[in-house]
């Protein structure tokens, strides 16, 4: 069945911030993921395991959405990384407005972006 | 034995290994010491796997044609290959800077200056009573901080402990996992904008009425029964002051209050080590050109690429293709990128040359800074005897 908030596109609060969790120390991985204040994310009507796709300056990624009540109540937390250095400028580093809507398929791949980086 | 974790800046010295078990070891120690054969940079030149030698003869004859060059990075290595990454650069007569000029090395500056007073983390662990986290979340970006050196330790002039002996104050834009902590002998201050706490400790300084001003009373008061408080500053801290002067003016005006030191808190295990070695060679912490024989924020490596003043980037022990913004990174296809690293990082994948290395603390050893600016000596689990210096030497015979 359609959802109703896939039609919706909603402005979020995006802080970067060092997660652990996401990432391993080698280097050779890197979740695609945002973690959503579970207040925000009900308004927004996202669900936890959705795939969202966060555009901010121009560009977008896809990533997986997951709860958290450490992201800032209007919006989310993008862990450090290549995920949200590919959103950010340095006018808006680590915190930044970002639009959010329900997309579809799966989320970005790091190797995605390095191929726009240096495509 | 015991080994120095070089996951962060924490450098934890009691990392022990026993029966292939790592013991002490943060999620992301354990991972370090555990997954270091893992993804392995491979020697190469334009996508194609050559040997060691020759990946290095490649690097020396592209350095040779430069015209203007940036050295970058070198804050996961060793101090000992930060000064040959220096010596370098100015053979190379090129530009140098690391993660620090967009990270905490204004802070490191201002403490090297003598502008902001400063402790070691043993001080704090046996003496501090105040400590603010100010825009960093240790929960994620220095896992052990608060149970070795800060609020969890029973030091010796603090027995309690955090029970009574500490009082933690956080400061962050959202309840973080460190925020949540502040629950008994704490505070949480949600800000949406530093600059207006910082102005509040000024006015509550002067009697003044303030948007913070019981926060901030509450904080001045707790302050005066202790000998040394603290604050811990993060990136949180960096990106939400329009002014570090402001800032670095509110803790000298606080130490007519009490004794109150600063200490950055969350970057790359030898970020400090990089700007205390550039520091004594140059007088600055970063962003420096030896063509010009002078730091500034043009010679930033992200001024630098932006504004297409450079043909060859040395990206050592770092990845900006991960830290730094599209704007910036995408302009590394427009250089020719030699990246020397233990690891195949996004940054490494897009490399002309990819020179692999060895990883500091576990494959070479030699000393890091620690944040507050403490030497600590590595260990070696395993030696490797392609290292950082023996590229950085060997690349500098070649020139």
């Amino acid at each position: 069945m359609m959802r109703f908030s896939k039609f919706l596109k909603v402005e979020a609060e995006i802080v970067v911030a060092r997660y652990a969790l996401v990432s391993d120390e080698t280097k050779s991985r890197f979740e695609p993921v945002i973690f959503f204040h579970p207040e925000f994310a009900k308004r927004s009507g996202v669900k936890e395991g959705d795939v969202v796709e966060v555009e901010a300056n121009g560009r977008a990624v896809k990533l997986k959405v997951k709860l958290s009540e450490s992201a800032p109540e209007s919006g989310g937390i993008i862990p450090n990384g290549i995920f949200a250095s590919y959103l950010t400028n340095f006018d808006g580093f680590k915190r930044f407005k970002a639009n959010i809507e329900v997309a579809e398929g799966e989320p970005s791949s790091v190797g995605e972006i390095i191929e726009r980086v240096k495509p | 034995m015991s080994f120095v974790c070089p996951g962060c800046s924490c450098l934890c010295d009691d990392i022990e290994i026993v029966d292939g078990r790592i013991l002490h070891a943060c999620r992301r120690g354990e991972e370090i010491f555990e997954k270091y054969k893992e993804n392995r940079a491979k020697p190469m030149v334009k996508g194609k796997e050559v040997d060691i030698d020759s990946a290095i003869e490649e690097a020396t004859e592209v350095l040779k044609d430069s015209k203007n060059t940036v050295i970058y990075g070198m804050d996961t290595t060793t101090v000992e290959a930060q000064q040959l990454g220096i010596e370098l650069a100015e053979k190379l007569n090129a530009y140098i800077d690391d993660n620090s000029s967009f990270c905490l090395g204004e802070f490191v500056e201002a403490i090297l200056r003598k502008e902001l007073p400063t402790t070691t983390l043993e001080d704090v662990r046996d003496r501090a009573y105040v400590m603010v986290y100010w825009g960093a979340n240790p929960f994620h970006s220095l896992s052990r901080h608060m149970s070795r050196y800060s609020y969890y330790p029973r030091g010796a002039k603090r027995p309690r402990g955090y029970e009574e002996d500490r009082f933690l104050v956080v400061v962050d834009v959202r309840r973080s996992e460190t925020a949540k902590l502040a629950k008994k002998n704490a505070k949480f201050i949600q800000v949406d904008n530093d600059d207006e706490l910082v102005d509040s400790f000024f006015k509550v300084m002067e009697g003044k009425a303030a948007k913070y001003a019981k926060e901030a009373g509450i904080i001045l008061n707790e302050m005066k029964k202790s000998d040394l408080n603290v604050i811990f500053g993060g990136l949180g801290l960096k990106y939400g002051l329009k002014d570090l002067g402001k800032f670095v003016e509110m803790v000298r005006k606080m130490n007519e209050v009490a004794p109150l030191y600063f200490i950055p808190a969350g970057f790359h295990a030898n970020m400090r080590g990089f700007n205390e070695t550039l520091f004594e060679k140059t007088g600055y912490v970063n962003k420096y050109s030896f063509k010009d024989g002078k730091g500034d924020v043009d010679f930033a490596f992200t001024s630098l690429l932006q504004n297409g003043k450079v043909d060859t980037a040395v990206i050592i022990g770092t990845d900006p293709v991960s830290s730094l913004p599209y704007d910036v990174a995408s302009k590394l296809k427009e250089v020719k990128t030699i990246v020397i690293d233990p690891r195949m990082s996004p940054t490494a994948r897009v490399a002309d040359i990819i020179i692999p290395s060895a990883v500091s603390g576990i494959e070479m050893g030699g000393t890091m800074v620690r944040s507050d600016g403490a030497r600590i000596k590595l260990e070696v689990i395993e030696e490797r005897d392609v290292n950082d210096i023996y590229i950085l030497k060997k690349i500098e015979e070649g020139l």
